[in-house]
Formats: structure tokens, C-alpha cells, sequence
């Protein structure tokens, strides 16, 4: 899906925009960006538009439409951060009304920045001072670029994973994100400076914190990882791998039959461990804090998966 | 038996393997051993002026004025700026300003106040250039680095370190397990040594999602950490960051990924301490929110 492009404003206040937009590539992205560029290619990132609105006293507004290959992607840039004040335009829910979290929220804003999934846009307006003016500037400019697109769904991957398990665990939607890089992983939860699960642009994850609030004590809390390969070859590929890279004291080969019927559990420094190939899928629980945790995560995303057909 | 290589992984983290693996898998080498350094104390400023920015980012340029001659006398132990500046460099030297020049870049009127006071100091103009980038650093004969403070989602921290990545000529191998690697371009023969002061400016950092802005994250500390260890002053700012995205969670919220660079430019490097028991934090001025 290739959105049609905005058609932004000349004028909004007292800022006037120039005359051409600054177009980046995948090659001049690491210049634009100060050498971190990996961000937006660890997407599929087709090019990005910068506009630039200026005013005489009240500083510049900074706009910066990044064109990814699907929405897919524009969401995942979205969702590696879920704070900030959720903003309704025209049609488009702001907050949470349904059952999933993610689905609903389009538009955020918080200090002067305005970041937006849609269609296959992932949009962030910038004000250089934060005023009342400039937060209405930015907000009208959000609404122009909403208006010309569509809100397609979130990624099928995120839907899979359930909200609540059986026994008090409770998905951490706003620390939920997509992503396919393991750069962008570890700036979610570090796994390894090495690409240890094999994970590219033909790849799709997500991940996020389960959490069991107790009656009394801390809360508990696990981190799930859900990745898709291309197929079940690449999936336990990349297993074998980060079997090899994360528990090098736990010998073992993985094969088709080692996987099929039980998962893989092991005790480490911070908690318990259990990973699952699940046809083209791997599913691993991190963190947990005791066995009968680890395994509840692990069997209900894996039931979920099964029971939407994703298990194959 | 075939031999795989250690990969550094959250376990090295959790464990303290750190250095044992980053040394067989990254550096090709040895860590050395803690007990093998000498003790070393390096001080590091910390000066702060409430009046130096506003919330609405209007700079005072007399405080902050008035901040740097603080830093100067407070690092070098002199009586007044002229007598630090020459303390650090030479009066021929051609001296080589290098700020952050681009995102969350480095403010220009901090950069002005530097060029201005030596100036004051007799050093003339025509001797202070801007060194970022390979071709200007190699005319000088010393480096004043003045870098942005903020975190960087690749190497974890973007600062002192990697203020001087566009010396190396290829930035972006740098990033990965190689930015541990980041103190390497320190030593480059053409920039080795000449760092005689790292001031950086501290006025409104980042604390997440670097080097692109984001207002959520950043905020008005309004200081000037300054010193001549790059490694002590990186520490520093590292513990800055680290309890102010603890103030904004309300819980532990670790930088990811982690900053490998800063211990292996101490250990590795050998360009500083990386230990905070063996820096001497000097702090004047505000100390509401100070981080430290």
C-alpha cells in the first residue's frame, strides 16, 4: 500500500513553509542522521521528506514524513514508544477503545513533537519551543497529513500475541514494539552486540514485558519475544544460533524433533528462559521467575498462534 | 574440538564477563586486569547556573560567561582563565574547537563563549578553527571538545567518546559490538594527545531515542561538566543520564544498549577512568536535580 502524499499546508499560524522539501535515501540517511541511520533502514525505508516552517519570533517547526515499503513498518517506528498524549484527528480514534491498545492509537504528542502512524507514513512534526501557538501549529499540520491517508490495521504478528494470561499475567501493550533489526531489538531489550537470531528485513518480531501484579510485593514481570521467519528452515536456522550465542553451557542441537512437542527451559542469572520453535515462528520468555510462569507465557502465545493458523 | 567465540551477550552484563568476552571476541586481546592500573583521581566540574537557560531555551550568554571562567579555574587550579587556558594549551598553538555539529548539536553561543575567552586569553583568531571532521583536526596541534550531552540508541551514550567518530573516516563501523571500539579514534595519530580540555555542554540533554530530538526526554540541567580525563568527564555524564531516566520511570530504566565504550576506552584505551570512585566530582552552582 503506497499512500497518496500529504498535501501540507503553505502556511499554518505564523509559520511559513519553504519552498522545497530536503529529500533523504537510504544513502544520505546516515549524513541527515549523524550516522545513525540503521534506525529507519532497520524498516523498510524508501526515502524521507523534511519540510521546514519557519516564523519570524517563535523558533521553526520541523517536518519529517519517513515513506516505508508498508504500514507494517511505519507502525513499528511508532511503537517503539508509547508515551506521550494520544491525539484523535478526524475518524481516527485517539484512545483506548477496543481490546488492543496499539490499534487505536494513531497520533501522539508530548513537548512539542507529534509522532504519527499512517498508511505507510510515519510522520514526526517538531516545534522547536513548545507554546500553545505551536502545539495548535503541529497539530493542525498532523491533521492535514491524517486527512489524505487511511488507518490500515496494526501488524497481523502484534494481534497474536493475548492480552491476558490464565494466571494473573498481563500484556504490557504500552512497552509493546515491531521492529525486524536486531539494532532496533536492542534498543528495546539488549539481547547481544552480534545478530544472534538472524533477524533482517525479511523477518518480522515483536516484543513486549508481561507483568503479574501479586496481592502484596513487587510486581513480576517477564519479557516476551515473538519472531517470524520466512519460512520454518530460517526459524530454526536462527534458533540453532542463539542457542549457540545465549546458552553456550546448555549443549544441545536443535532439531525437529527436540522442538515439536516440549519447549526448552533453563535457569540463568536473571531468571528463567524457555524458547519454542513453532513452525516459522520462535517464541522466547525471558526473565521469568519461576518455571510454571515461563511455561503459562510460553503455552498461551503458542495456543494463540496455533488457534489463528500462524503455526505453520 | 573446533574453538567459537565468546559473543558478547545480557548475560556478560549480569555476570561481570563483560571485559572476559569484549577482550576474546572484540578486541582480539587481553582485558587487562583491574589491580594492573595504576590509582588514578581525576577531577571532573560540574557547574550549573539555573539563569543559564530558560524554558523557553533563551540563553544568558553573561552566565554562562560566568560558568565557563568557574569550569576553567576549577580544572585547572588557576587564578583566573587567562593563566587556565595557557595552563592547557600554548600561545602559538592552533587550537581546534570540536563541537556536535548536528543533531541535538552542540549550542552555538557555548561554542562562542569558548572562542571568545580565549581569545581574552591572547590567543589570537586566526588560530582557532572548527576541527569536526578529519581534514581540520590534523592542521591543529590542540583540541578543545565540546560535544552535546546525550544518549544514542546504538552505543548507548553519544558524548565524549563519540565526538570524535568522523575522525576515524567511517562512522558507521563503528556502531554494533564495534563501538566499543570508540576510544580507538582517540588514539589515531593525528588526534592522540592533543585533547587538552572536554567541556560539554550540558544545558538541555537527552536522555533517550538520541541523536534525534525528542522534547519528552530532554530538559534544562543547565550545566557545564568539564575535565581532562574524556573518560572520567563521559562517566559523569552517564550517571547523569542513567538517574534522570530513572526520575522520569520512576524505576530502574537502563540505557540500551549498554555503553560498552566508556569501560573499554579506560581499560582498553587507556585514555581515563571510567571508575567513579576514582573521579573527584567538583560541583558548583544549582544543585536541584544535580544527578550525581
Amino acid at each position: 500500500m503506497n499512500a497518496d502524499k500529504p498535501n501540507l499546508p503553505k502556511t499554518v499560524g505564523v509559520w511559513n513553509r519553504l519552498e522545497a522539501p530536503r529529500i533523504i535515501n537510504s544513502k544520505n540517511i546516515f549524513k541527515y542522521m549523524n550516522g545513525a541511520g540503521e534506525l529507519y533502514l532497520g524498516y523498510r525505508f524508501r526515502h524521507l521528506e523534511v519540510f521546514d516552517y519557519t516564523s519570524a519570533d517563535q523558533g521553526n517547526i520541523l517536518v519529517e514524513l519517513y515513506f516505508m515499503e508498508s504500514p507494517d513498518d511505519a507502525f513499528g517506528l511508532l511503537s517503539l514508544d508509547w508515551g506521550g498524549e494520544p491525539v484523535s484527528f478526524d475518524g481516527a480514534p485517539a484512545a483506548i477503545s477496543n481490546q488492543y491498545f496499539t490499534a487505536s492509537t494513531r497520533a501522539l504528542y508530548g513537548g512539542g513533537l507529534l509522532r504519527l502512524w499512517s498508511d505507510d507514513i510515519y510522520t514526526r512534526i517538531m516545534a522547536e519551543r513548545e507554546t500553545p501557538a505551536s502545539k495548535e501549529a503541529v497539530l493542525a499540520l498532523g491533521k492535514a497529513i491524517a486527512a489524505s491517508t487511511q488507518n490500515p490495521p496494526e501488524p497481523a504478528l502484534v494481534k497474536l500475541l493475548p492480552i491476558k494470561i490464565d494466571a494473573g499475567w498481563k500484556l504490557r501493550a504500552d512497552r509493546l514494539s515491531f521492529f525486524r533489526s536486531h539494532l532496533v531489538l536492542n534498543s528495546i531489550y539488549y539481547l547481544s552486540h552480534e545478530n544472534i537470531l538472524d533477524l533482517d528485513l525479511s523477518a518480522e518480531a515483536v516484543s513486549a514485558p508481561y507483568q503479574y501484579i501479586p496481592g502484596s510485593g513487587n510486581p513480576k514481570r517477564s519479557q516476551f519475544l515473538l519472531v517470524q521467519y520466512k519460512n520454518h528452515e530460517r526459524a530454526l536456522q536462527a534458533l540453532n544460533r542463539f542457542h549457540d550465542a545465549y546458552l553456550p553451557g546448555y549443549k544441545k542441537k536443535i532439531t525437529e524433533e527436540t522442538t515439536a512437542d516440549s519447549l526448552s527451559l533453563f535457569k540463568l542469572e536473571d531468571g528463567w528462559i524457555a524458547y519454542k520453535l513453532i513452525g516459522k515462528h520462535i517464541a522466547i520468555v525471558f526473565e521469568s521467575p519461576d518455571p510454571e510462569s515461563v511455561r503459562t507465557i510460553l503455552q498461551k502465545n503458542e495456543s494463540n498462534l496455533l488457534k489463528k493458523g500462524e503455526g505453520s | 574440538m573446533k574453538d567459537i567465540m565468546p559473543v558478547l551477550t545480557r548475560r556478560d552484563f549480569i555476570r561481570g564477563t563483560v571485559g572476559v568476552t569484549l577482550g576474546a571476541s572484540v578486541f582480539g586481546l587481553q582485558w587487562p586486569k583491574e589491580e594492573a592500573r595504576a590509582t588514578v583521581t581525576s577531577v571532573v566540574t560540574v557547574v550549573r547556573d539555573k539563569k543559564a537557560m530558560d524554558s523557553g531555551k533563551n540563553m544568558d550568554i553573561t552566565v554562562l560567561e560566568k560558568m565557563l571562567v568557574e569550569t576553567l579555574i576549577r580544572v585547572t587550579g588557576q587564578k583566573n582563565t587567562k593563566d587556565a587556558w595557557l595552563s592547557l594549551v600554548k600561545p602559538n598553538d592552533v587550537i581546534g574547537l570540536v563541537p556536535t555539529d548536528h543533531l541535538n548539536p552542540t549550542h552555538d553561543e557555548v561554542v562562542d563563549v569558548v572562542k571568545n575567552s580565549l581569545m581574552d586569553a591572547g590567543i589570537t583568531e586566526d588560530r582557532i578553527r572548527d576541527a569536526q571532521g578529519p581534514r581540520n583536526a590534523k592542521k591543529c596541534d590542540a583540541l578543545i571538545a565540546i560535544p552535546g550531552l546525550k544518549a544514542h540508541w546504538l552505543t548507548g551514550i553519544g558524548t565524549v567518546l563519540k565526538n570524535y567518530i568522523m575522525y576515524s573516516g567511517s562512522p558507521s563501523s563503528y556502531h554494533q559490538s564495534n563501538s566499543a571500539k570508540l576510544g580507538e579514534i582517540w588514539n589515531l595519530p593525528f588526534v592522540k594527545g592533543k585533547t587538552k580540555l572536554v567541556l560539554v555542554d550540558s544545558l538541555y540533554p537527552l536522555c533517550d531515542k538520541g541523536p534525534q530530538p525528542d522534547p519528552r526526554y530532554q530538559w534544562n540541567y543547565n550545566g557545564l561538566i568539564a575535565g581532562t580525563d574524556p573518560v572520567a568527564v563521559e562517566t559523569v555524564c552517564l550517571k547523569i543520564i542513567t538517574e534522570k531516566r530513572k526520575v522520569i520511570r520512576g524505576e530502574s530504566w537502563p540505557l540500551s544498549p549498554p555503553p560498552i565504550c566508556v569501560e573499554a576506552a579506560d581499560k582498553v584505551y587507556g585514555l581515563g577512568t571510567s571508575r567513579m570512585d576514582q573521579i573527584q566530582i567538583e560541583h558548583s552552582g544549582w544543585d536541584h536535580e544535580l544527578l550525581l
